[in-house]
């Protein structure tokens, strides 16, 4: 099959301006131009198959809005090449962005001092949607992300997990195939997150509309993407599933065992104990030199064991590994 | 092209009805711009009249000027606003171009809805009202060719500054420093052409005729109006020159503006 999205040796370099610090600096700001430049995105390669529903991750100040922006061409690359369902984003502009959704996270596309339902009905003339379909969306989004509290209210007073709700459901009603979301999770509670995930994955699945997102919140990750790509200085360093990368550099595992009764000696061979509360003893051990079945029978040859069980590591924790002992480069 | 003018109504209509939640601001803005206009012209009016002339030009003639530039440069600032390089510049910086940009519609047609200033409404009711007392003062005969040649001339004008406004606006994707060369441009401009150019320095007048062909948009026209000689010796048709002068800058602007977006840069979040 075909892919949806195709990048190639994508660039994109930004020329910041140095600014001079402390004594006469106004005066030598004024006179010198001096640049240094960013490499936000430096050679990345992927490609997408309509459908997906990808994950794009990295510590901030990575790359990922960048990339994002070229992919809904609000920027030029300064080199590569970017092709999606068939077009060159930063070209046909008017074309292109008709047939995708975008949800900066940080930022509204409604008009701020309207009813959320009258941006709506804006949106409807802007990307001449017809009536019939219009009305099918609005009703089905409306349920969904349960809108109707606040359709009425003007978008300046919404607070900011229903406008987050309110943007997604602008970016949907003209059915595109491709929705890009930059961090639409951020500063949500767990309660608005989980609303978002879910109606996110309907879309997936019961549209086919291929979805790639950003975010710092790994359980939007582990809950919605089976694919995962990792940026970070402008560089993609892993691109496959999040269960590989776990496998990989997700670290030790742990086995924590209830006893019938306290053995502050019960060593093992093959796993450590890293914590000790009464009868309740923490073992850790590496993913590759022993399986946790072997470990569990030497265990209870050796004790008696009330309870168990293994814990993989928190996937927080290997990306975290990641970015700071840069495993991936 | 119809659905787009039908859009840009839609716009200015949203436009108009949030400007109209700020009622009491909406109304505050209109008088003040109303009394600061009229202020301006009072102060120049009693000048004017201790010297009795400026340049040759009765205090009546200089209202012309004074009148047609002041409506014209309101209808301008309504329309262009969203071009205005200050209201621009903080677009491009708040990130909202970015999200015109998302929109499937003409980027510059979003970018004129965008802010539509219906408050403007005030400084072109005191321009017409100054125009009025000029035709009144002067008793100049009116010919059906006078009346074409002033509405070519508010159209150059619109055109003129609306073209200064887009290349200002343009300049904001590098730089918001270099902003208030242009907007010396634009203000010093209209406040120039509000006099007649023959008071001027020769070094001025001959950057606003070969540079920037500001003189042709207004002094001309009024020249022809009010029936005076024309000091400069240009060809006859001179006073036909204000849409062209206009149209000039406007397409420069444009093309200039095409280019810009192209080179956006967008903000860091
Ligand atoms: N318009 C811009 N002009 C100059 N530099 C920029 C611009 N936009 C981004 N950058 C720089 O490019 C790099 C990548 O930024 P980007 O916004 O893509 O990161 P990100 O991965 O989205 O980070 P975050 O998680 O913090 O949102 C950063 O160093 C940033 O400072
Ligand atoms: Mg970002």
């Amino acid at each position: 099959m075909a892919s949806i999205i195709a990048v190639k040796k994508l660039d994109k370099h930004f020329k910041v301006r140095k600014f001079h610090r402390g004594r006469f600096s106004g005066f030598q700001n004024f006179f010198t131009r001096e640049h240094h430049l960013v490499r936000a995105v430096d050679g990345v390669n992927f490609e997408i198959q309509s459908g997906e529903l990808i994950g794009y991750l990295g510590p901030n100040g990575a790359g990922k809005s960048t990339t994002l922006k070229m992919l809904t061409g609000l920027l030029v690359p300064t080199g590569g090449e970017i092709n999606v369902d068939g077009f060159v984003p930063s070209k046909q502009r008017k074309e292109y962005v008709s047939r995708i959704g975008a949800v900066f996270g940080q930022r509204s596309t409604l008009w701020w001092d309207l009813p959320v339902f009258e941006s709506f009905e804006l949106l409807r003339h802007i990307y001449k949607i017809p009536e019939k379909l219009f009305k099918k969306n609005l009703d089905e989004f409306r349920e969904l992300l349960e809108l109707d509290t606040f359709i009425n209210t003007p978008v300046r007073s919404l607070s900011l997990g229903q406008r987050m709700r309110a943007d997604i459901c602008a970016a949907l009603l003209h059915d595109p195939k491709i929705l890009f979301l930059d961090e639409p999770t951020i500063g949500l509670d767990v309660v608005a997150k989980e609303r978002i995930r879910q109606f996110i994955q309907h879309i997936n699945q019961d549209r086919g509309t291929t979805v790639i997102l950003t975010t710092h919140d790994l359980s939007d990750v582990e809950k919605l993407c089976n694919r995962i790509l990792i940026i970070d200085e402008g560089k993609l360093l892993y691109d496959g599933q999040l269960e590989q990368l776990r496998q990989k550099f997700g670290g030790k595992r742990q086995l924590v065992v209830d006893f019938f009764e306290n053995y502050p000696e019960a060593t093992i061979e093959g796993a450590e104990i890293v914590e000790i509360n009464g009868a309740r003893i923490t073992f850790e051990f590496e993913r590759d030199s022993i399986a946790a079945s072997d470990l569990i029978g030497r265990l209870s040859s050796k004790y008696r064991i009330r309870d168990l069980e293994v814990k993989e590591p928190e996937i927080e924790e290997t990306i975290r590994r990641i970015y700071e002992q840069q495993l991936l480069k | 092209m119809q659905n787009s003018i039908k859009l840009l109504n839609k716009y200015i209509s949203v436009n108009l009805r949030s400007q109209l939640q700020y009622r009491l601001t909406f109304v505050f803005e209109v008088f003040g711009t109303i009394l600061l206009t009229l202020t301006e012209f009072a102060a120049l009016a009693l000048v004017l009249l201790k010297f009795e002339n400026i340049g040759g030009w009765t205090v009546g003639e200089v209202a012309f000027l004074y009148g047609t530039i002041n409506a014209s440069f309101g209808i301008m600032d309504m329309f262009f606003s969203g071009f205005d390089p200050r209201n621009f510049g903080r677009h491009v910086r708040m990130g909202t171009f970015d999200q015109l940009l998302l929109r499937p519609i003409n980027i510059t047609l979003q970018v004129l809805g965008l802010e539509f200033q219906f408050r403007r409404i005030g400084r072109i009711m005191i321009g017409v009202g100054i125009l009025i007392y000029s035709v009144q003062t002067t008793s100049i005969l009116w010919t059906g060719e006078k009346a074409i040649v002033l509405f070519f001339a508010i159209i150059g004008q619109i055109a003129y500054f609306g073209g200064l406004f887009i290349f200002g606006a343009t300049i904001t994707f590098w730089t918001i420093e270099s902003i208030e060369v242009v907007n010396i441009l634009t203000y010093g401009g209209s406040d120039l052409i509000a006099y007649p150019m023959n008071i001027y320095p020769e070094l001025l007048r001959k950057f606003f005729t070969f540079i920037l062909p500001a003189i042709f948009l207004n002094y001309y026209p009024a020249l022809f109006i009010l029936g005076r000689p024309d000091p400069f010796n240009f060809p006859p048709y001179a006073h036909w020159l204000s849409p062209f002068a206009g149209m000039l800058i406007l397409f420069f602007s444009l093309r200039f503006w095409r280019f810009g977006i192209t080179k956006y840069q967008s903000t860091g979040t």
